[in-house]
């Protein structure tokens, strides 16, 4: 190659090069609206300028709004928003009156550094996860990356909500160098950018090994264009009240803060597996203000319902199922309720203990939960805040208590959130919440993930998301837990033996994958009159035998007889439906700690107090191949002697009856002796002796055959019988 | 099954110890005859002509009614051609005549493991082990009689005595070595497949059990490599390819595996063990719908195979066919699949 080709080639690549920069920079450059920039275009530049002094005149009154929303914010919560809904909107009219002009200003100009900050700005603050935000702030950053101070948070805050985590560790880091060393005072700032990198690396973390969940919209039933959201769940899935904000609400007024309709409480039933239309409830729950669902006790009888009066700082309300309509609401204590903000509430399995949120003063930092236990009036007792192994310097919410009784779901901003309000779950175990576990992605997200509620079975979760793809704002969802990676069977063959050529098939197993069922059995069923049929409103205590103790007392519906119950595992109970006229129904269930989740249908008839009628008493227990009453029988046996007190003129037969274990003789003596022990204990409890008669049957009345152990306890058995009334 | 008879039929001729060829010297023509179809009855033995084998004792013992070694090797022709009472009369007729050999009684405990008489079978060893305690085949088969009850160390103690005796036991080491595999003992039982596979390289079953010791300490390189030396050996042997296709699968290298369960499928269309495993192959692939094809084929060819309606329930359960997936996971249950116990519990309650 002579000198002269060698030349040309290097001028070629010369050129190359130049004009590589000039059309890459050419791109990427700041374009001012100056005339020089604009040759010959002197009109619409004018028309351009004069939309982006307009336009920039409503930005900058937005951005003083939001600025001044941020410092308030610190000034009374000592952190920064760390949710975008935490802004509530702040500048939100003044951004909106800002986009058209400078919309318009871009069309003519869309290499304005400044501009597409402004644009994408405006759109975060007004809809912070659309592509445009964050296509703006990119587009200002590539064209001057230090056109504004905030620049790198924002769009750090723009990628961060798109999931893009390392771009937004990036912006952030940036943002973080920059306060470092530009802005005196600045801790306050340095931390909320910390946190939001903390996020970001908990989001790849957690993103990089997804939970296996089916993620279900429940369908046109539930959600409609309007925002649904807040649900709550009945233990066995088969109600489900929520929130919605639909033109239908009551009233048919809209909120002027946001031009959204008033919420209303609304409710659905599952029959046959599906959803039916939701309906709304009825004028005793929802006003023409806001009507919220806070929480639904674990029977369903009870709904917690927030209201906000003016000057109450926004309050719970409980109003309880009365047959098919739930009864006015009724505001709660002063032990729950305060001048702060009280919302999300929800009761233990027993519901003797409630828990619930408030940010008023002396909490651990935002919004905390506390919880207040039933007193011997009946009433809430004083509150407690729940502790810093659960509450955070930032908000949690959305307290959801298991019904197994040791399981808690809560919203938090704290912890290692990947941004905004993220799902814990903590266990209690021996009296003290665990550290909390994030459920992981894509249960959580960038965004707010709140109001988590779980089925007893603990294999379903329902929650609401604004997420694509959904009939309109936030709709509600439920996920279904799949629960470790299932690995597939395969089918391999070994012939180990030299003689034996026929080849062996075997299963290669792996572990069983960890099941998320809760340790919680589901009494549920209909109580009715055992002659007509018709549902009968009863009270239904709930009773540990082991302590001798009522749990909890619940009432089936008045209108349908329905009941629902659950019965953590690890405990024997005995479960008693009582009501006036009628004998009493007793069940006992021994649920080992070992046993997940399970759940029974009993259908309870009640029997009048009629002369003839019988009733076995599966409470009354003795000592094997004794007639001593063991001391869990107890309580069986004062509700007998309060039926005898409440029904003087009643008079009773007391029979016991055994299996055909052993001789006849044998049996017909042990049931003798048995139905003495009864008579003596109730004599010994004021019961005049000539009101019962004492009749031991031995083997001679089976229920069923003595076949199995278990007919074989059936047989085994302590009845009374109406004789005389 | 070809290789099963070949195996059946070595196990027979090197264990069976059947009698020698007598030598004739009797002047009488009539013993001659009878002597002379005695030695036909063996040659027809050796050649695996059973029914012959059978006619020519039987013409011997005409003329020599108590001759106790055409009753014990007609007693071998009978087990071969699985008529296990003519057997077990004649292997009685030999001891009633001559009592003193250990071999009538250690043929007559292979008999009852035709019939699956282990207990009988238990007498008859422990009678030929009295008579001769340095009896190699019989300690082997009181070691398998006690591996086939699990009981792996008393197994593995008469696996000890009869390579003790037999130095060059080729079957006792790799049954030794499966009774150490099953004990979890896998460097031993590497070690003998080893010894074995040293003493008889073309025993390709060997070289599978070894594979699959090394399968289970997860060394899945060195797996690979014994069961393609069974393949490379035996193209046919289909147990191998299946084994090697799952190590590679287990191995997480989706695309051999798949490669060796296609060519089990070419050889035998109907291997329901291949299908399913294709299934498998399909699950981690993610494609559920070839998954749920596959062992839906797996399950038209056996309907007993547990694994495929576990696998087609994992299929349906990610294709959103709840009410399918969990019946089919009800039939694994039923099927002797016990993990699938758990998914019930958990996805099929709503």
């Amino acid at each position: 190659m002579n000198k002269r080709s060698s030349l040309r080639i290097t001028n070629g690549i010369t050129v190359g090069v130049w004009l590589f920069i000039f059309s890459h920079f050419g791109w990427c450059q700041n374009t001012e609206f100056t005339k020089e920039n604009f040759p010959g275009r002197k009109d619409e530049l004018k028309e351009a300028q004069r939309k982006l002094q307009v336009g920039e005149e409503f930005f900058n009154n937005g951005k003083q709004e939001l600025v001044e929303f941020r410092r308030s914010y610190f000034n009374l919560r000592k952190t920064y928003p760390v949710s975008f809904y935490d802004y509530q909107k702040a500048g939100y009219q003044q951004f909106r009156a800002a986009l058209s002009p400078l919309n318009d200003a871009n069309r003519f100009n869309p290499k304005n550094a400044r501009l597409n900050y402004m644009l994408g700005l405006i759109w975060f603050m007004t809809e912070p996860i659309s592509k445009e935000g964050l296509d703006f702030l990119q587009k200002a950053y590539e064209l001057n990356p230090r056109i504004e101070d905030d620049l790198s948070f924002w769009l750090g805050w723009a990628c961060h909500l798109n999931s893009k985590w390392d771009e937004a560790i990036k912006h952030y880091e940036e943002y973080h160098t920059f306060l470092k060393q530009r802005v005196k005072s600045n801790a306050a700032p340095i931390e909320d950018v910390k946190k939001k990198i903390y996020e970001c690396e908990n989001g790849k973390r957690f993103s990089a090994k997804p939970e296996r969940v089916f993620v279900d919209n429940l369908g046109p039933q539930i959600n409609t264009q309007y925002p649904e959201y807040g649900p709550s769940i009945s233990t066995d899935e088969s109600t489900i009240i929520f929130t919605a904000r639909r033109p239908n609400s009551t009233g048919g007024k809209r909120d002027p803060t946001d031009n959204g309709f008033y919420e209303d409480v609304y409710a659905s039933q599952k029959e046959k597996g599906k959803w039916q239309n939701s309906k709304q409830l009825s004028k005793n729950v929802n006003t023409d203000n806001h009507d919220a669902a806070a929480g639904l006790s674990p029977d369903g009888n009870k709904l917690y319902v927030y209201r906000h009066v003016e000057r109450d700082g926004g309050d719970l309300y409980e109003s309880v199922l009365f047959g098919m309509d739930w009864e006015p609401p009724v505001h709660m204590n002063k032990n729950i309720n305060t001048k702060f903000h009280e919302s999300s509430v929800s009761l233990t399995f027993d519901g003797k203990r409630m828990y619930f949120v408030s940010d008023k003063d002396g909490g651990i930092g935002d919004r905390d939960i506390y919880y207040s236990e039933i007193d011997v009036n009946g009433e809430w007792g004083l509150s407690k805040n729940i502790g810093a192994e659960i509450n955070t310097k930032y908000a949690e919410e959305a307290v959801f208590v298991h019904p197994d009784g040791v399981t808690m779901y809560f919203s938090s901003k704290g912890h290692n959130s990947m941004g905004g309000y993220d799902i814990f779950k903590t266990k209690l175990v021996n009296g003290k919440w665990q550290t909390p576990e994030n459920l992981g992605y894509p249960i959580n997200g960038p965004d707010d993930d709140v109001f988590f509620v779980v089925s007893g079975s603990g294999n379903r979760a329902y929650f609401a998301s604004a997420k694509a793809g959904g009939y309109g704002e936030k709709d509600i969802y439920k996920i279904t837990f799949l629960g470790a990676e299932k690995t597939p069977i395969l089918n391999t063959q070994d012939q180990l033996i030299s003689v034996v050529a026929n080849p062996v098939s075997s299963f290669k197993a792996e572990a069983n994958v960890e099941v998320k069922s809760a340790k919680l059995t589901l009494l549920k069923g209909v109580v009715s009159d055992a002659e007509t049929g018709k549902p009968l409103e009863s009270n239904i205590d709930l009773i540990n035998n082991e302590k001798d103790q009522v749990l909890a007392t619940f009432k089936s519906n008045s209108s349908t007889g329905k009941y629902l119950v659950t019965l953590p595992s690890g405990s024997n109970y005995g479960i008693s439906v009582r009501k006036e006229g009628y004998m009493f129904h007793s069940e006992n269930f021994n649920i080992p700690d070992t046993l997940s989740f399970q759940e029974f249908v009993l259908e309870v008839k009640l029997k009048k107090i009629e002369v003839g009628n019988s009733v076995v008493l599966k409470n009354i227990f003795f000592d094997f191949d004794q007639a001593k009453i063991r001391p869990e029988s107890i309580n069986e046996l004062n509700r007998l002697v309060k039926l005898l007190n409440e029904n003087p003129k009643v008079k009773v037969e007391i029979s016991s009856h055994t299996d055909d274990v052993g001789s006849v003789e044998y049996n017909q003596k042990l049931s003798e002796n048995r139905c003495k022990a009864v008579i003596d204990y109730l004599i010994s409890k004021g019961i005049i002796a000539n009101r019962l008669i004492a009749k031991g049957y031995g083997e001679t009345k089976p229920i069923g055959k003595n076949d199995t152990e278990e007919a074989r306890q059936n047989n085994r058995r302590t009845e009374f019988k109406i004789l005389e009334k | 099954m070809r290789y099963c008879f070949v195996l059946l039929f070595q196990w027979f001729v090197l264990s069976l110890n059947a009698q020698d060829t007598v030598k004739v010297t009797l002047p009488a023509e009539t013993e001659q005859q009878a002597e002379q179809n005695y030695n036909m009855g063996i040659e027809a033995l050796q050649k695996h002509d059973y029914q012959l084998a059978v006619n020519l004792f039987s013409s011997c013992l005409l003329i020599k009614p108590a001759f106790d070694k055409a009753y014990a090797n007609r007693a071998i022709a009978f087990t071969q051609l699985k008529k296990y009472s003519e057997a077990l009369k004649d292997i009685n007729a030999a001891i009633y005549y001559n009592a003193d050999n250990p071999e009538y009684f250690y043929n007559k405990s292979l008999i009852f493991w035709g019939t699956h008489e282990k207990d009988s079978q238990t007498v008859a060893l422990d009678q030929c082990l009295k008579m001769n305690r340095e009896h190699a085949e019989a300690h082997y088969y009181k070691g398998l009689s006690y591996f086939e009850t699990n009981v792996y160390d008393k197994a593995i103690e008469h696996y000890d005595l009869a390579i003790k005796y037999r130095p060059g036991y080729c079957y006792a080491y790799n049954d030794r070595g499966s009774a150490k595999r099953n004990i979890q003992n896998y460097e031993g039982a590497i070690q003998d497949y080893m010894k074995a596979i040293d003493l008889d390289s073309s025993q390709t079953f060997i070289y599978n059990n070894l594979g699959s010791v090394y399968r289970m300490t997860g060394e899945y390189n060195k797996a690979i490599s014994a069961y393609s030396k069974a393949i490379n050996k035996n193209s046919d042997f289909l147990l191998a390819l299946i084994n090697r296709g799952a190590t590679h699968l287990e191995n997480n290298n989706l695309e051999a595996a798949k490669e060796d369960f296609e060519l089990v499928l070419k050889k035998d269309p109907r291997n329901f063990s291949a299908l399913n495993n294709l299934a498998s192959v399909e699950i981690k692939n993610r494609d559920y719908k070839k998954a749920k094809d596959y062992a839906s084929r797996s399950i038209e060819i056996n309907a007993r195979n547990g694994a495929a309606y576990y696998n087609r329930g994992i299929a349906r359960q990610m294709l959103r066919e709840e009410q399918g997936s969990c019946e089919d996971w009800e039939r694994a249950l039923e099927l002797g699949v016990l993990v699938v116990k758990s998914f019930i519990q958990s996805t099929c309650n709503e």
